[in-house]
């Protein structure tokens, strides 16, 4: 797994992964939807797919000494660490912003572990859709991809738009709730409990889905005829 | 004892079926396999080293199932699917350096001599390469982590008549331990003349006849006779080519001997193939 994975980074990595992942930056814009910096990076891991097929990788990596089941694994474990680096960076940024610049983001999602919990799921959608809809065949990147990227944007929009209508509807209880707890950087220790559990949820949701999209495409990719 | 044992390969594509392919080859053997294109190699090799789903048929090497083994396996095996045509972006030393972490066996002294003996320079990216080079590459990689059979698809394929000799060289030399195999698929057939020990022949995706180099010469017989005489011996000419003074064709050896009146002559590899290949012509033509 090892040399696999180095054979990811040091042949799939696409240059446009370390462009994406600087979008994270995208966090210090006020009032801004800042899941949408995590869809930058499912765009990279895509690039990363691309690439990977346009140079004949299937066929390379199968006259390696590896089944194909362990190259789906480290590709799926190559994508779950550019995911992860994209977190630990919005963990980081949503710190920074906390200590530095405390303020309302009236764009969507306010900087703490509730954008985490977001991004999380927003991958774990990602990964469930795209990962097994390519595995599929082995090459059509677009087209799962595309699928990919729907059920992402339903997720931001979804996301996005509940916290905006919790700030503009916050006399209604559900959504005031959701504004003092969830859509805050959180200070008090129900907003700490909440966005706490929510962060639980969505790495336990980011995993079940991951494994399950790695699963998938295992099974999907041993019936794929190499050419 | 046999390196490699394939027992009932098959594969239905539409239009084209594998067709229960059976063959062994042998420890210290060089097994030529040909056909001709479209005739199932190249389908045969992936349906060995698991690249496709294959429909049926089981695949030994040295006597455990290569595809319930496959990295196992894989990690003793050579090989080369024609020229390297992977990352070519990228520089020699970059691919060197990715695969050289899968094989525990790997020889960077034997690798480094096979750059120098194929005058490889490992700066340049692979699409800098000639197709030659390219493939000269991929046998340096397959070459260098100590494989016991090598499983080359024409791998002489775009090389010069100087290299494609020097490589059949290596081949052999590899061979004479007794403990290393080559099955080598390629339509280069005077490459196997050369080299081969045994020679499997593919027609349609059904193996016409798997067997040692000599025997399947030897059951041939080119012969060439009168215009007059076609007639009389086209039934049993496998395939032949008509032309103002008579006729040249392949017959089997048996018919070859009772046929009077014709010249008869030893028959080489790539007369066998081209006749028999004819003889659909022919049939169509009749069609």
């Amino acid at each position: 797994m090892k040399a696999l994975l180095s054979k990811e980074f040091k042949l799939c990595l696409h240059p446009a992964v370390f462009i994406y992942l600087a979008l994270i930056l995208m966090l210090l814009i006020p009032n801004y939807p800042y899941l949408v910096s995590s869809f930058f990076v499912c765009n990279a891991i895509f690039f990363c797919f691309q690439q990977a097929r346009e140079n004949g990788d299937a066929m390379y990596t199968a006259m390696l000494p590896v089944s194909k089941a362990q190259a789906v694994r480290a590709r799926v474990l190559f994508v779950v660490i550019i995911e992860a680096i994209d977190l630990v960076l919005v963990a980081g940024m949503c710190a920074f912003s906390i200590v530095s610049m405390p303020h309302q983001n009236a764009g969507g999602t306010d900087h703490g572990l509730s954008l985490l919990a977001f991004a999380l799921v927003l991958f774990a959608i990602f990964n469930l859709i795209f990962l097994p809809s390519f595995y599929k065949t082995g090459y059509k990147a677009g087209s799962a991809f595309l699928k990919g990227a729907i059920g992402v944007w339903i997720w931001i929009v979804l996301c996005e738009g509940l916290m905006i209508a919790s700030q503009a509807a916050v006399m209604v209880p559900f959504f005031r709730f959701i504004h003092e707890n969830i859509d805050c950087m959180p200070k008090t220790a129900q907003a700490w409990t909440v966005q706490g559990i929510l962060f639980g949820a969505g790495l336990l949701i980011y995993a079940v889905c991951t494994a399950l999209a790695a699963h998938l495409s295992v099974k999907r990719y041993e019936k794929v005829d190499l050419q | 004892m046999n390196i490699l044992d394939v027992r009932n390969l098959r594969k239905q594509y539409p239009g084209f079926l594998l067709d229960d392919v059976s063959f062994t080859v042998e420890d210290g053997s060089i097994m030529g396999f040909i056909g001709r294109n479209g005739a199932g190699k190249t389908t045969t090799i992936k349906g060995i080293l698991n690249l496709l789903h294959v429909d049926g048929g089981q695949v030994l090497f040295e006597g455990k199932d290569l595809h319930a083994n496959e990295t196992a396996c894989k990690e003793r095996i050579g090989l080369v699917l024609g020229e390297f045509n992977y990352y070519k972006r990228k520089k020699l030393s970059a691919i060197a350096q990715v695969t050289r972490r899968f094989y525990a066996d790997w020889d960077e002294t034997l690798y480094q001599s096979l750059l120098t003996r194929f005058s490889l320079d490992t700066e340049k990216k692979i699409s800098e390469l000639s197709q030659g080079m390219r493939t000269k590459f991929a046998i340096a990689l397959a070459l260098s982590h100590h494989a016991k059979l090598f499983i080359l698809d024409e791998p002489t394929s775009g090389l010069d008549p100087v290299s494609r000799d020097e490589l059949l060289e290596i081949f052999r030399s590899i061979i004479e331990d007794g403990e290393h195999s080559i099955l080598f698929s390629t339509h280069i057939i005077s490459d196997l003349e050369k080299c081969a020990d045994f020679i499997t022949y593919l027609k349609g995706g059904r193996v016409l006849c798997s067997t040692d180099a000599d025997s399947f010469k030897d059951a041939y017989r080119l012969v060439s006779g009168e215009a007059e005489q076609l007639e009389r011996f086209r039934d049993r000419l496998i395939g032949y080519r008509a032309h103002a003074f008579g006729f040249t064709g392949l017959m089997k050896k048996e018919d070859a001997e009772r046929a009077e009146g014709l010249k008869i002559a030893p028959a080489d590899m790539e007369s066998i193939m081209i006749y028999t290949e004819k003889e659909d012509d022919h049939e169509s033509a009749a069609l």
